[in-house]
């Protein structure tokens, strides 16, 4: 399978965040990943590698609830930055309010909605599809 | 009345009759009649005016005792009989009015005036006057029966009421006004009604007054707080007309108030129950979504962990331990997903239902059971007119047709193939739809009242959950339905529900 340079996650939770990069490292999908816990932080850190003239991740995973700045409202910031290059972003989230499910369908930038628990089999079925693209 | 009599009384001295043309012409015009009985020959003579009044012919004599006769009898020709009696013996005058029938039977109202002329100690003629006063004394009882109506109905009324002039004094008011405001009549009367009001009510008054006394308008009403004598409040609903005279200038007002403190206090307590009702039924919602989202993110990152560690690390698995973990977190993130579920049905209860086919939906909730109905040698038998539309959110309608189904598989008797039929008909507004079993049946005499509990198991299924009915109650609810139960321990179940279908 072909490889995935950089995988931006965005979320508070340490646990989902090991296994994420388990899963992707296991499956050889992935070995970089930039690493942020709150909306903010990723909106300042891809802000600096974008200055920087660097290629930010082309994959970003996004929770809803953080603290600070949440999923929502780094979605908002995210789309007032300039990025030239192809960037896939999906929501994951343990929410199943369906609420946020109508929210998640009017954001473009959302390819997908996935609800936790994330297994290998989705992980690696995104891997594929970003691939595939 | 006097002053005629003394005219009568010089007259009739000079004259030996009452008769005279002048006489009666005076009579004629003031309708007054004079009559005269000399107590010596007891010869009565009326003058024309009189025997008109006693509609008799003009050639009538009357006797004394036929004179009488004319008095209504009772009280009233008892009444003249003392009278004249003691006109006669005790030389006093009489003047009263009595009820009388005429010649032709015709009843009125008379006065009657009897002056003794008394020579030598003795009385020895009556000179009277009559006169014909049944227009007067009926338009008076009339006036008499009205004012009593109205003081009646004022002193009796079950609300204030008060005559209050242009310049706001009380000139007349009811027991009931004095009652609601604990002030006694006297105290109240000439007094300023604003002085009753309660302070921060004082201006509501005054604008709509000068536009009564304008003649912008005749009425209006409010709702007004009054200050009671021992300094309490009570709020009543005030109405005020304005009363106008022929030439239609202002005499005065009439207040009506009625005491709606009490519906006024209740209307708080139930505005204020609502209110802490609302906030709380909104709390134990966001409780819920917190818990049941938090609850998830740690299910769901143990679910993930195990699945990691059984990849990564396949021989930490094989132990006694790991299945029974793995199997305590599916079952925690089921609860939890279930748990999420029961919230979300709340807030789509106002959601709009459509229009969905039942057998189509039936079908596919079937189509599911697919590989139970074969394990369980299942005979299914659906009779549901394919025209058949409920008014339903399409998740729940497959939601609780699945339970539904699901249940009367899952529990079925041991040794015999289940049979469930399902039969939908209309009924009324709704459609009526039966899934009945022959399967393990519920003992209600001990279950009726929470069957459609949370957590209620009646079974030792070992997929028992007590969440589906439940769960399945919710949804019919959220639809606007009802559901019934029959069942019979060891016979089977029959699930009704009840959905709505479009109105044709």
């Amino acid at each position: 399978m072909k490889q995935i340079n950089s995988v931006c996650l965005i979320d508070d939770d340490p646990i989902l965040i090991f296994a994420i990069k388990m899963i992707f490292k296991a499956s050889k999908v992935c070995k970089n990943f930039t690493v942020y816990n709150n909306g903010e932080d990723a909106i300042d850190g891809l802000s600096q590698t974008l200055a920087s003239g660097k290629d930010i991740p082309e994959l970003i995973l996004l929770d809803i609830n953080m603290p600070i700045m949440d999923g929502w409202q780094f979605l908002d910031e995210f789309a007032k930055m300039t990025i030239s290059k192809k960037i896939t972003l999906y929501m994951v989230s343990s929410s199943v309010d369906p609420v946020d499910f109508m929210k998640a369908k009017e954001y473009e930038l959302i390819k997908d909605f996935i609800v936790k628990p994330l297994t290998s089999d989705t992980l690696i079925k995104i891997a594929e599809d970003l691939n595939s693209n | 009345m006097k002053d005629v009599y003394n005219k009568l009384l010089r007259i009739s001295n000079k004259q030996t009759s009452v008769s005279n043309p002048f006489l009666d012409s005076i009579q004629k015009s003031i309708a007054i009649g004079s009559w005269e009985i000399d107590l010596q020959t007891m010869e009565i003579s009326w003058s024309p005016m009189t025997k008109f009044i006693h509609e008799v012919a003009e050639d009538f004599t009357p006797n004394v005792e036929e004179a009488l006769n004319f008095y209504e009898e009772g009280y009233h020709r008892d009444l003249i009989s003392v009278l004249f009696d003691k006109a006669v013996n005790n030389g006093e005058e009489f003047d009263e009015e009595f009820l009388f029938r005429t010649a032709k039977n015709n009843l009125k109202w008379v006065r009657s005036i009897g002056y003794p002329v008394i020579e030598n100690n003795k009385t020895v003629k009556i000179l009277g006057v009559f006169q014909d006063v049944t227009e007067k004394t009926n338009t008076y009882k009339e006036l008499e029966y009205q004012e009593k109506l109205i003081s009646t109905t004022l002193e009796h009324a079950p609300n204030g009421m008060a005559l209050v002039g242009l310049k706001g004094e009380i000139l007349q008011l009811n027991k009931k006004f004095c009652d609601y405001l604990g002030y006694s009549k006297t105290e109240l009367m000439l007094t300023n009604v604003n002085r009753l009001s309660h302070p921060d009510d004082i201006n509501i008054i005054p604008i709509h007054i000068n536009e009564m006394i304008n003649g912008e308008k005749d009425h209006f009403e409010c709702e007004k707080r009054y200050q009671k004598k021992d300094g309490s409040i009570i709020y009543c609903l005030l109405s005020v007309s304005i009363i106008r005279d022929e030439a239609n200038q202002p005499l005065h007002f009439i207040s009506n108030i009625i005491d709606i403190t009490k519906s006024k206090e209740a209307n708080k307590k139930i505005e204020s129950l609502l209110q802490t009702t609302k906030s709380q039924n909104t709390r134990l919602q966001n409780f819920a979504h917190i818990v049941s989202h938090n609850l998830r993110s740690h299910s769901g990152n143990l679910e993930m962990l195990l699945e990691l560690m059984s990849d990564e690390i396949p021989e930490s698995t094989q132990n006694e331990f790991f299945p029974l973990i793995n199997e305590a977190v599916n079952r925690l993130s089921e609860t939890i997903l279930n748990l999420n579920e029961v919230a979300n049905i709340n807030t789509k209860k106002n959601q709009d239902l459509e229009s969905n086919n039942l057998l189509d939906f039936t079908n596919n909730a079937l189509s599911t059971f697919r590989a139970e109905i074969i394990e369980t040698k299942a005979k299914i038998n659906i009779e549901i007119h394919n025209n058949i539309e409920v008014l339903a959110i399409p998740a729940y309608l497959e939601s609780v047709l699945l339970n539904f189904i699901s249940n009367a598989i899952k529990y079925k008797k041991e040794d015999i193939d289940p049979v469930i039929n399902i039969h939908a008909e209309k009924e009324n507004n709704y459609v009526k739809i039966k899934i009945e079993d022959n399967g393990r049946g519920i003992n209600l005499d001990l279950h009726k009242d929470k069957i459609f509990g949370l957590y209620k198991t009646f079974h030792n299924h070992k997929d028992a959950r007590g969440l589906g009915l439940y769960i399945t109650k919710n949804q019919i609810d959220a639809m606007n339905g009802k559901v019934e139960v029959t069942s019979k321990v060891n016979i089977g179940t029959t699930f009704t529900i009840y959905l709505k279908h479009e109105a044709n």
